[in-house]
């Protein structure tokens, strides 16, 4: 069967497809959220190698800091799809991405400091790992202070995705920054990101959270892009057509209709 | 129960990197739902005045 990928492209087929995958993108984050951290909480030990308790951190710690990278390297497909094809949807999608991963390196940077004073002592150290994610936050925050800065759509959004580009630099960056290939070289606080090194029932936690986060991912970066549509497509007829833009107030129609039958 | 909630003594640092999580993980979806309702309130608001410009 051969699908025709740039159907979807159109902001047209996009936005009633969108509104129907967010529900159950939904369900899917919450069930999965709620799982993992049940399992992590309740079906797991309560050390880890040398860390107490505290270590229950990691189940939305890692799944954060994961996405954070995970949604960079996916906005720069969809800004750099953008710049290759010239699809508007691509841009867009592309912007709605980019709030997500910011709010994703958040939850990491606190989730990671409070992690941080109870097995390091301290909130905070200009350790490579934890001052390239800084970077990356501010990145972020970069893209979209350029993007807001610039009031032709078509400038900012290529702009913006030039800058994109250019951050991705990090996200390997910011992986080797603890992984790297000599520890007498670089001495890293932050644990190596090794997934041997975790027990596998503290793993099924992790991974299950991270999914739950993607999952979340999905849903509020398909509603930005249909708010991002509405707004960028607000004079075309479909939208205009759109049930939700309808000015007939149900509730009076209703009413109409009634009167109408009894006369 | 309250041993639950304390977490070896380490319940401050678990459960506020869980509430900060947890919050903006909230704000955010709140957030865009303001926001669509804004945006189509916006979108209503031209369009009834477009329809009442035709009519006159």
């Amino acid at each position: 069967m051969k699908i025709n990928w740039f159907k979807y492209s159109a902001p047209m087929s996009f936005y009633p497809l969108a509104g129907k995958l967010i529900p159950l993108f939904w369900i899917a984050a919450i069930m999965l959220i709620l799982g993992g951290l049940y399992w992590g909480f309740f079906k797991t030990a309560d050390i880890l190698n040398d860390q107490k308790q505290y270590y229950r951190i990691i189940y939305v710690h890692v799944a954060s800091a994961w996405m954070a990278m995970w949604l960079y390297a996916v906005m720069v497909f969809w800004a750099m799809l953008g710049l290759i094809f010239n699809t508007r949807l691509s841009y867009m999608l592309a912007s709605a991405t980019a709030v997500t991963g910011t709010v994703m390196t958040i939850i990491a940077l606190a989730t990671g400091a409070i992690w941080g004073k109870t097995s390091w002592g301290t909130y905070w150290d200009w350790d490579p790992k934890l001052t390239t994610f800084l970077i990356l936050l501010f990145v972020y925050i970069g893209y979209i202070a350029l993007q807001s800065a610039i009031d032709d759509v078509r400038r900012s959004d290529k702009a913006s995705a030039l800058l994109a580009l250019v951050g991705l630099a990090l996200v390997p960056i910011i992986y080797y920054a603890v992984n790297c290939p000599d520890p007498t070289q670089c001495a890293s606080l932050h644990q190596e990101s090794s997934l041997k090194r975790v027990e596998s029932n503290i793993l099924i936690g992790m991974l299950v959270t991270t999914l739950g986060f993607w999952m979340y991912s999905f849903a509020t970066t398909l509603m930005r892009a249909r708010i991002i549509v509405l707004e960028r497509e607000r004079s075309t007829t479909w939208v205009s057509n759109l049930p939700e833009i309808s000015l007939a107030e149900t509730s009076n129609s209703k009413i109409e209709a009634r009167t109408e039958t009894r006369s | 129960m309250t041993e639950f909630f304390s977490m070896g003594g380490f319940g401050i640092f678990i459960w506020s990197a869980m509430g900060i999580a947890l919050a903006l993980m909230i704000l955010e979806p709140v957030s865009l739902i303001m926001k669509r309702r804004s945006v189509i309130k916006q979108i209503k608001r031209t369009k009834r005045l477009d329809a009442r410009r035709k009519q006159n």
